[in-house]
């Protein structure tokens, strides 16, 4: 096999100086990244050697290197000839150097054969490989040679044994025995004299701090024990996220903004933009809207009409729609220019309220005549009925859900490359592959022309699933630039405005129908969702809230009439809990609304109406798999001290102190079934789930897990291993998971990605089928090596790493021989074993149906994972400033795989309620203007906020699920529900009912004050 | 410090212990400086603020917020990221001990984290919660609830203590 390769570089040295550097190896090869030793054996020959790695295998390869031609001052050529791996190869390489300034540009070719086993190990991944090790020796060779480089060699004192390293430091920088000047400890760089001087009275100060980082950074350093896989890179700064992207040619996109909520765009002037230095092209909404199909609506007609371009077209429909981009070779050029492209704007009136959303007097998709993207009625049971037979009829005219988003600290960004050969490759930190049908059709691009690789995803929560506008966007920009790869990151200010803001929800019109006991028979009211600007993923949402319709209750009587606007606010996004969440809300204050209207303890009221007996159908069909609520109750309880508290809040109480303790129960519904999708839109050709995993055996014998989820920081790679390593017997030490998520993996589906709480279930379903099958097919081969029969071998480590052995007996092979067997030995093999592949894929897919759409009724998801919450706050009554006593969790997820990564999920998932019930909020004001535009306005939950949980877990396992597991992650936003309720029961002496779900000290001093919140009545009736 | 005919001016930073010099615009922030100049990618961007804290460094011996100092501010000074935090043999206590108490997740704050904690610790070696709550609240972590974070905090404060 032969391989050539060239190139060229330029060092800042003048040529004789590099000449003399190449020509001789005692010079240049201690500056190889690699370099292990060299021995000179004559004038022209030496013997180097040099580390190696492919995959697992390490080694070192001796060559033999021989200066073929060193004509002064031009040409050097080596030629190489060594052994490694069990591999001959032979190599020429010649330098060409030009004079180029007062530096040297270096070209330079080479010419390389190989042959032997090396060939069959690395097989075509060796053009890339050595590539690879080509590249980061000419950069090891730049990097020696550059200026700071060089620098801190002629600060180093010369090392004693220095020799051929003295005198190549002194040929370099020209530097003899003075090169040895006095400097600080061995190795360490020399602080060059500041060039700015600092205030003198400052100096002792810094000495002093930085003598005290030196003590806790000199340090012995060791490896962590039982952290997870990913942690190995993430701790280390090594973590790889969109920005970190750094391809040759990259251009930057900056985005021009509208600062209107609703407007006329009359004109976009980019002529002073296109002429900034830099500047390589602009787009505009008109040009994208002839490039490209309107990106796919998911609502039925009407609006399934909305037109959504990567950029606003004829009209702004919220602050921060984006109108046009700019293109550049810097990001600071692409900002600059974007200042001076000039929108001449038509100001419209704004709709940022539901209810006058609903009026359609304001239109924000014209030619859809209405605002409203979806409307239906959920009926179940007698809902008249149960009414008339009520005992206590409680009516609550309107609750509200603010809109809020969990922020992930990495924004939405993306590099798209749509090269001249019309392959579309983006590297970015969307959450699944549906966005990929959106991108594909608005682009007229065949799916597998695009390649969508994650690797490090700083954070989603649901949220980056939208970033597809701006993908398309940038992939746009790159093919308009010719071909470059194109960078977007998102701004803070701008997510602010536009990134993905979770939906905001009221609820009005609440009639809820009791018994005598207090136990609630029926419901009926009537919901409005807010998507904002564009509907994107929704109205999915319209629908998703009733996989959790009764929420933990056992009512069967429901009415609920639920619509979705459109409003002149950032379009909305799914997020963390999304739709179940403001459900589960209403549902847990019209629990405690109605206890403390009946004069029943929160705990009490909860038991009488728990769902008690699992697996559990609810009245729209959904199932609950399994649980016990009143145990978790009881659980929580003990843990929070409940006794004690009510002593002390009596006693608070007594005082003028408010004290409140809340309660709330909270479904996270994980593994969705798309078919809900189609009591949406009847038409979408969706239902079900999947997700898929591959597990193979390299051709190295290591085992290399595949999976389809878009790792978020859930530690995928982790709990992956664990499943692979627990059908194989191995440790999980021994499995490499990749990290992100890669179509070119050929591991997804149309629904893969990590999202509704699923992933313990759907992917590592698919892991541990992949692995089964791998397992499966190493069984049969082991059976012939071995000459054993199938049920004799076990599986698990031996001497030399993993292995199959026949039990009770020394023969064993072991994972090297077994890949040897199927991928270069084959010859060997009988007939009915060459299918064998060692490479397993395996798709999992829930066993879903799809519902009955007319009555809305079907199972649309799989596991139920429970949480149950108590919190304990103290209200100032002066400053209304709200504190956290105590807080305490029950979690229940079935069956735990990583008891570790499960608390941590529940943790943040409480930082985010209490976030949310408390502190972030996304106001609008009546013209549309974003009220929080930045962290600072928005106050994103801190370390200072943060009380310290108390958290216990308990397991019932699913019944729906191979290993028992439920999926968990979303938490369901237990702490808005939980807070809430502590809030109203510190209040309740003072007749405030809580109605909002984010309660700023602003708000709860207006309650105080003005005696309010929410207005409630209630109807006793004559018993029946 | 001087401008050339550009409008560019050098600056020398020390960088993990290497000195590290560049021409650079005036306006270019410190974390810019070290994450397109050097390619110390480790340090990150969360906000545009000041608030978030992903990319704390240590300048100086002091936890700086590098998105909050123009490079040039940091001209002649020594600047310690999250790349210099692990040696040839392995990983710094504090590395280890947010991995063990699972102190990240997504790992996008971590690199801040850790330099602000380090910070803390080089003051404290013993801190108590409330402190590593004033020394960390200008750090935002999305993904932990901070929980581990604490624990991890103090078990690499007795580590570093029984050195």
């Amino acid at each position: 096999m032969e391989m050539r390769f060239d190139g060229e570089f330029r060092i800042p040295m003048p040529r004789q100086e590099v000449f003399e550097l190449l020509s001789d190896p005692e010079k240049f090869a201690p500056l190889l990244p690699n370099f292990h030793g060299l021995e000179r054996r004559d004038e022209r020959r030496s013997n180097l050697r040099v580390k190696v790695g492919i995959g697992k295998i390490r080694a070192v390869a001796s060559t033999e290197l021989i200066l073929e031609e060193a004509t002064a001052p031009d040409t050097i050529r080596y030629l190489g000839k060594g052994n490694v791996l069990q591999g001959a190869y032979q190599m020429n390489a010649a330098f060409h150097l030009l004079e180029d300034g007062d530096g040297t540009l270096v070209r330079w070719e080479g010419v390389s054969q190989l042959s032997g086993r090396i060939l069959s190990i690395a097989g075509g991944g060796l053009r890339g490989y050595a590539e690879k090790e080509i590249s980061s020796v000419i950069n090891g060779l730049q990097q020696a040679l550059s200026p700071e480089a060089r620098a801190a060699r002629e600060a180093r004192p010369a090392r004693p044994a220095g020799g051929w390293l003295q005198r190549l430091l002194q040929f370099l920088f020209g530097r003899r025995e003075e090169a040895a000047a006095p400097v600080a400890a061995e190795g360490t760089a020399v602080e060059p004299p500041p060039l700015a001087p600092h205030p003198e009275e400052l100096v002792p100060i810094r000495e002093e701090a930085k003598q005290r980082i030196s003590r806790v950074l000199e340090v012995p350093r060791g490896m962590p024990a039982g952290g997870r896989k990913e942690d190995q890179r993430l701790v280390r700064g090594k973590g790889l996220y969109v920005d970190d992207n750094q391809p040759c040619g990259l251009l930057h996109m900056a985005l021009v903004r509208s600062p209107h909520a609703h407007a006329r765009i009359l004109g976009v002037d980019t002529r002073a933009a296109e002429t900034m230095p830099g500047v390589v092209c602009v787009l505009t909404g008109e040009e994208v809207a002839g490039m490209t199909q309107p990106f796919l609506q998911i609502g039925p007609e009407p609006s399934a009409n909305i037109r959504d371009y990567c950029l606003a077209v004829e009209k702004v429909l919220y602050q921060g729609d984006p109108v046009a981009a700019v293109v550049a070779e810097t990001i600071e050029q692409a900002v600059d220019a974007a200042q001076r492209v000039e929108v001449d704007y038509e100001p419209l009136p704004a709709v940022v309220r539901c209810e006058e959303a609903l009026k359609d007097e304001v239109l924000l998709h014209e030619h859809v005549g209405t605002n409203l993207t979806w409307q239906g009625v959920y009926e179940y049971g007698d809902v008249e009925r149960a009414f008339e037979e009520a005992a206590h009829v409680v009516r609550i005219d309107h609750l509200r859900f603010h809109r809020f988003s969990s922020t992930p600290l990495e924004t939405n960004a993306v590099v798209a490359t749509w090269d001249q050969r019309d392959r579309l490759d983006f590297i970015g930190n969307t959450a699944m592959t549906v966005p990929l049908t959106m991108i594909a059709t608005a682009l007229g691009v065949r799916m597998d022309h695009i390649r969508l690789r994650t690797h490090d995803i700083g954070g989603s929560f649901g949220n980056k699933i939208n970033n597809y506008p701006y993908m398309t966007l940038a992939a746009l920009a790159s093919r308009k630039a010719g071909g470059r790869p194109v960078k977007w990151v998102e701004t803070r200010s701008e997510y602010m405005q536009a990134g993905g803001h979770g939906s905001e929800r009221d609820y009005f019109d609440t009639e809820v129908a009791l018994d005598e006991n207090g136990v609630i028979t029926a419901l009926r009211s009537r919901h409005v969702d807010d998507c904002g600007a564009y509907p994107r993923y929704e109205p999915l949402g319209c629908v998703i809230w009733s996989q959790v319709l009764p929420a933990s209750y056992k009512l069967r009587n429901v009415r609920i009439d639920f619509s979705q606007v459109v409003t002149n606010k950032g379009p909305c996004a799914p997020n963390r809990g999304y739709s179940r969440l403001p459900h589960m809300w209403f549902m847990e204050r019209v629990i405690d609304i109605c206890a403390h209207e009946l004069g029943i303890e929160a705990d009490e009221m909860r038991l009488r109406n728990y769902i008690e007996e699992f697996p559990y159908t609810t009245p729209n069909g959904c199932v609950y798999d399994s649980g016990d609520l009143p145990a978790m109750l009881a659980r929580a309880k003990e843990l929070i001290g409940w006794d004690e508290w009510k002593r002390r809040q009596a006693e608070a109480r007594a005082e003028g102190r408010l004290i409140g303790v809340g309660i709330g129960t909270t479904l996270d519904s994980g593994t969705n079934n798309f078919a809900q999708s189609r009591i949406i839109n009847p038409f979408l050709p969706f239902s079900g789930n999947s997700q898929m995993a591959n597990v193979k055996l390299d051709l190295d014998g290591s085992v290399s897990v595949s999976v389809g989820s878009f790792p978020q920081g859930q530690g995928h790679e982790t709990t992956s291993a664990q499943v692979v390593a627990e059908v194989l017997g191995i440790s999980p030490d021994c499995i490499d998971v990749k990290p992100g998520f890669d179509t070119e993996r050929n591991t997804h589906t149309g629904t893969c990605g990590t999202y509704a709480s699923q992933f313990a279930v759907t992917g590592l379903t698919a892991v541990h089928g992949a692995a089964t099958r791998l397992k499966e097919q190493m069984q049969r081969l082991a059976a012939h090596a071995l000459e054993a029969r199938e049920e004799e071998l076990e599986f698990g480590m031996g001497e030399q790493g993993p292995e199959v052995r026949v039990a009770g007996s020394d023969r064993s092979i072991n994972y090297w021989a077994l890949s040897n067997l199927a991928n270069y030995n084959t010859a060997t093999l009988p007939e009915e074993l060459r299918e064998i592949t060692l490479n397993a894929t395996y798709k999992y897919t829930p066993p879903f149906e799809v519902p009955d759409t007319g009555r809305k009724y079907g199972n649309l998801t799989l596991t139920y994972a429970l949480q149950l919450h108590i919190a304990v706050v103290e209200v100032d009554p002066e400053t209304c400033h709200v504190r956290i006593l105590d807080y305490a969790i029950v979690d229940d997820c079935g069956k735990v795989i990583n008891h570790m990564i499960v608390a941590g999920q529940v943790h943040g998932a409480t930082a985010h309620g209490l976030g949310a019930a408390l502190l972030e909020t996304m106001p609008y004001d009546e013209a549309g203007n974003v009220l929080s535009g930045s962290f600072t306005d928005y106050a994103p939950i801190t370390i200072n906020n943060m009380p310290l949980l108390k958290n216990v877990n308990m397991e019932t396992p699913s019944p729906f699920t191979y290993s028992g597991a439920k999926g968990m992650g979303e938490g369901g936003g237990a702490p808005l529900h939980t807070i809430c309720a502590a809030l109203q029961d510190a209040l309740r002496d003072r007749g405030v009912v809580i109605g909002n779900s984010h309660n700023s000290p602003m708000a709860l001093y207006d309650y105080i004050r003005q005696g309010g919140g929410v207005k409630v009545e209630v109807e006793h009736r004559q018993s029946a | 410090m001087s401008e050339t005919t550009t409008g560019r001016v050098p600056v020398t930073i020390t960088v993990n212990g290497q000195p590290c010099t560049r021409e650079i615009e005036p306006r270019l922030l410190l974390v810019e400086f070290l994450r397109r100049e050097l390619g110390l990618t480790g340090t990150h961007i969360g906000c545009d603020t000041s608030f978030c804290g992903a990319c704390t460094v240590i300048l100086d011996g002091d936890a700086v917020k590098s998105c909050t100092l123009l490079a040039v501010q940091a001209d002649g000074s020594e600047v310690i990221t999250v790349e210099g935090l692990e040696g040839e043999e392995g990983l710094h206590p504090l590395q280890q001990a947010f991995s063990e108490h699972h102190g990240l997740q997504c790992g996008y704050c971590t690199p801040g984290m850790l330099m602000s904690s380090l910070a803390l610790l080089a003051e404290n070696p013993d801190p108590g919660i409330e402190e590593i709550r004033k020394r960390l609240g200008g750090n935002v972590c999305r993904c932990t609830g901070y929980q581990n974070i604490i624990r991890a905090v103090q078990a690499a404060a007795r580590a570093l203590r029984e050195e």
